[in-house]
């Protein structure tokens, strides 16, 4: 009240106000825009001039529409027949850091996305156990819970580079993967009551979707570092990973996660299903397939630049930021090599952010670009003691009919005007 | 030594066993050949903080015994053994019927492909060592069909009964789905027990136990002994396996020609790919979906959202003459089957009225 008095009323307050206006007036007059200015920053934009959207105009937040072009894809190429059992890839060139939002999850489905109504949710642990159970969603989380974060890896990703270079998109070459932390508890821990009999060597693991997908695990991954989560990014699974659960084998091809979980059952033998015979298994050149390929091998590739984030904009002489994405589902990422002329040569880069088992892990170099074309490659290796390969060791011994499980060094030819294109290094 | 202490500790509960192979495991590699992270006082793989007391409690009330009716009807999986196989006959030629049926339209006649869908039939054991490296120069690919590639036909069951009919699974009897396996082995040229699987053969549960599959010792490792898991293991530790190397190669290391892409598939990806940061455009109100539309996406696209299998909603050419021979008519073929058209798109409990609905849609959408 005193200030407000004050203000209005005395002569001090008097003159404040005078020049406030005067001030303020001065800012309604625009300056006058020269050559030189950029009007982004002489023009009062639009959405400074009038009210934005009120706070309940979106209960459910949405991203700013000027990003609608970062969204998942399809192509009929890698579909079975329609958008049912098929794949939309995850735009990992448009990500930042280790954590794939929600909505831009790679989703992989063999029978389209099921919704499950988690009333009528039920998991039945079953077979080759002391105490068979059944859990409604409830019971289930009522489990002591524990959050990982973790990659998600289709071991198709890359497959249609076995012969070639085929996409100049870092989305469809690489964007059959995500990341996220998801939440659950740990299959180690509900286990322990459920009493696995000794000779239970294996595990089903079973959706409940159109595709009645079923796995089969070894009982000592579900005992390292399975999960069954609810969660993903805080909060409930989406439906294209499983709502209301999933299985999490942190590290193994993305088939294994059983999406929609129903039930795992414990046995003596594995089982054999559709996705460890007819697919899922890789075809070499001896006529014979390895199958029960679990781990997804250490990996890296480039995402700045690369096709989709060129160089384009860059002067000769720039100094930028090389940055992009390692995992392994085999241990943590202990390096990252650069190279800048096909392979020939290779030095270090740092790491970046946090380094975490079988997650994906940032990695950067400083680089000055003279302007000159140069053939970009990233090598990553990991903790257990594995190296990304080449095109040609990786080949030579998986020959090119494999489909599943290509890891191989990726190459970018950046030419001198910038631009960035998807090539093959091939003795 | 695994499976030793196993026979051991065979009375021992589970809990003590795994806590006893941990600590023999100690050091060694995981399952998968990668690293064994571990809890070391409350933090797991030096990074995340554990509550272990959460983590290692037992005791658990939650839930309940599943009832035998209850596992029964969990239990859906045929196991390569055929632990899980249920009773049941059916005839080579009833699996024809049924194949052109239920079938034929996505996989084509015989399941020979040519459908966008995957091609069941028609492969040779002798192309698994095709690799296809090049096609202008002749390079042929492998022809992994069932009766070329697939190791069991327990899969072929399990497959058919749980998976198929695509847009309706688990709508097929037991009958049924022997019949179609019946069907495909025979057209495979499958024989069971030196017998040739004619039209008249009928396959039984005790008969299809005897089938080995041509390809069945093509595929490594050896999972299915006590040593399977152990198998695993000793082949994902060695990166030599799969072509991953150990060594970092760091100076004047074997490169080679650079190879750019021939044909870009870019061109198919839906929608293309852009980084402008602009706004999407307006597409006018949205309406909501109808019923109708709705049972069509849920009950009919599956075939008719694709040229090869079906006429394409929307597609007005091949919907023109169809539209002509008045609605009537269609509602006849779309309730009763006609051609490779199943009787109510083989959705055989949808009303009748919800049939015309669908009829009514899918041609003002193809007008």
């Amino acid at each position: 009240m005193n200030k407000v008095d004050e203000k209005t009323t005395s002569r001090r307050g008097f003159l404040k106000n005078i020049a406030a206006s005067v001030v303020a007036a001065s800012a309604i007059v625009p300056a006058a825009l020269k050559a030189e200015d950029d009007p982004a920053l002489i023009k009062e934009p639009e959405w400074g001039k009038k009210l934005g959207l009120p706070v309940d105009k979106y209960l459910y937040g949405q991203p700013s529409p000027y990003e609608h072009n970062v969204q998942r894809r399809v192509h009929k190429l890698l579909s079975s027949g329609d958008m049912y059992a098929s794949v939309a890839m995850c735009p990992i060139q448009d990500l930042s850091g280790i954590i794939t939002p929600n909505g831009l999850f790679f989703n992989r489905a063999h029978g389209g996305v099921a919704i499950v109504d988690p009333n009528e949710y039920r998991l039945v642990i079953h077979g080759l156990v002391e105490n068979p159970l059944v859990l409604t969603l409830d019971q289930l989380k009522r489990y002591p819970s524990e959050s990982r974060i973790h990659f998600i890896e289709c071991p198709a990703n890359g497959s249609t580079g076995w012969r070639s270079p085929q996409f100049n998109t870092l989305q469809f070459m690489k964007g059959m993967m995500s990341s996220a932390e998801w939440t659950g508890v740990k299959l180690s821990t509900l286990l322990k009551d459920v009493g696995i009999k000794p000779e239970a060597k294996w595990a089903l693991a079973e959706g409940s979707d159109n595709s009645h997908m079923g796995r089969t695990l070894p009982v000592e991954k579900l005992l390292d570092d399975a999960m069954l989560v609810w969660a993903q990014n805080g909060e409930a699974l989406r439906p294209e990973q499983g709502y209301p659960v999933r299985l999490l084998v942190p590290g193994w091809e993305g088939n294994l996660n059983v999406k929609w979980l129903k039930s795992i059952e414990f046995g003596d033998k594995p089982w054999h299903a559709k996705e460890e015979t007819s697919k899922y298994t890789m075809l070499t050149p001896s006529g014979k397939a390895i199958r029960y390929f679990w781990p997804m091998e250490v990996n890296s590739v480039i995402t700045s630049p690369c096709p989709d984030k060129p160089w384009t904009d860059l002067k000769k002489g720039d100094i930028v930021e090389i940055e992009g994405l390692a995992w392994t589902g085999q241990g943590t990422i202990k390096g990252v090599d650069i190279s800048f002329d096909g392979g020939k040569n290779w030095t270090e880069a740092n790491l970046k952010g946090l380094v975490l088992p079988k997650s994906w892990t940032r990695f950067s170099f400083m680089y000055k670009w003279d302007g000159k074309p140069i053939l970009l490659s990233s090598r990553a290796y990991d903790d257990a003691g594995f190296v990304q390969p080449t095109i040609d060791q990786e080949v030579k011994v998986m020959g090119v009919e494999a489909i599943y499980h290509r890891n191989a060094i990726v190459t970018w030819e950046v030419k001198a005007n910038g631009e960035v294109n998807n090539v093959h290094i091939r003795s | 030594m695994f499976t030793l202490e196993v026979k051991k500790l065979s009375k021992v509960a589970a809990l003590t066993l795994f806590a006893a192979t941990s600590i023999f495991a100690a050091n060694a590699k995981a399952v998968d050949g990668g690293v064994d992270y571990k809890v070391v006082k409350g933090t797991y793989a030096g990074v995340y903080k554990v509550n272990e007391k959460a983590e290692n409690a037992k005791g658990f009330k939650y839930g309940r015994k599943p009832t035998a009716n209850e596992l029964k009807a969990t239990k859906i999986a045929v196991r390569y053994d055929w632990e899980g196989l249920p009773d049941g006959k059916g005839k080579v030629s009833d699996g024809d019927e049924l194949f052109s049926k239920h079938c034929a339209m996505c996989h084509g006649d015989m399941g020979t492909g040519g459908k966008g869908y995957p091609k069941l039939t028609g492969g040779d054991i002798e192309t698994l060592k095709n690799q296809l490296v090049d096609p202008e120069k002749g390079d042929e690919p492998p022809e992994r069909s069932i009766g070329a590639y697939w190791p069991y036909a327990s899969t072929l069951w399990w497959y058919i009964k749980t998976g198929m009919p695509f847009p309706h699974p688990m709508s097929l009897t037991n009958d049924e789905v022997y019949a179609i396996v019946a069907y495909l082995l025979s057209v495979e040229e499958i024989q069971i027990g030196g017998e040739d699987l004619d039209d008249d053969y009928v396959l039984t549960k005790k008969k299809l136990m005897t089938l080995h599959m041509p390809n069945e010792k093509g595929f490594y490792p050896d999972v299915n002994g006590k040593d399977g898991v152990a198998n695993m293991t000793k082949f994902l530790s060695d990166g030599k396996n799969y072509g991953t190397p150990t060594k970092r190669c760091m100076k004047n290391c074997p490169t080679g020609k650079v190879v750019h892409i021939k044909a870009k598939l870019d061109d198919g990806i839906i929608p293309p790919v852009t980084e402008k940061k602009d706004l999407p455009k307006e597409t006018g109100a949205k309406k909501a979906d109808s019923k109708f539309a709705k049972l069509y996406e849920a009950k009919c696209s599956a075939c008719h959202n694709n040229a090869a299998i079906a006429p394409l909603v929307g597609n007005k050419d091949a919907w023109a003459a169809r539209i002509k021979q008045g609605k009537d008519t269609l509602y006849k073929h779309a309730i009763g089957g006609y051609k490779g058209m199943p009787a109510k798109g083989g959705n055989a409990d949808m009303k009748d009225a919800d049939v015309k609905g669908i009829v009514d849609y899918m041609v003002s959408k193809s007008k």
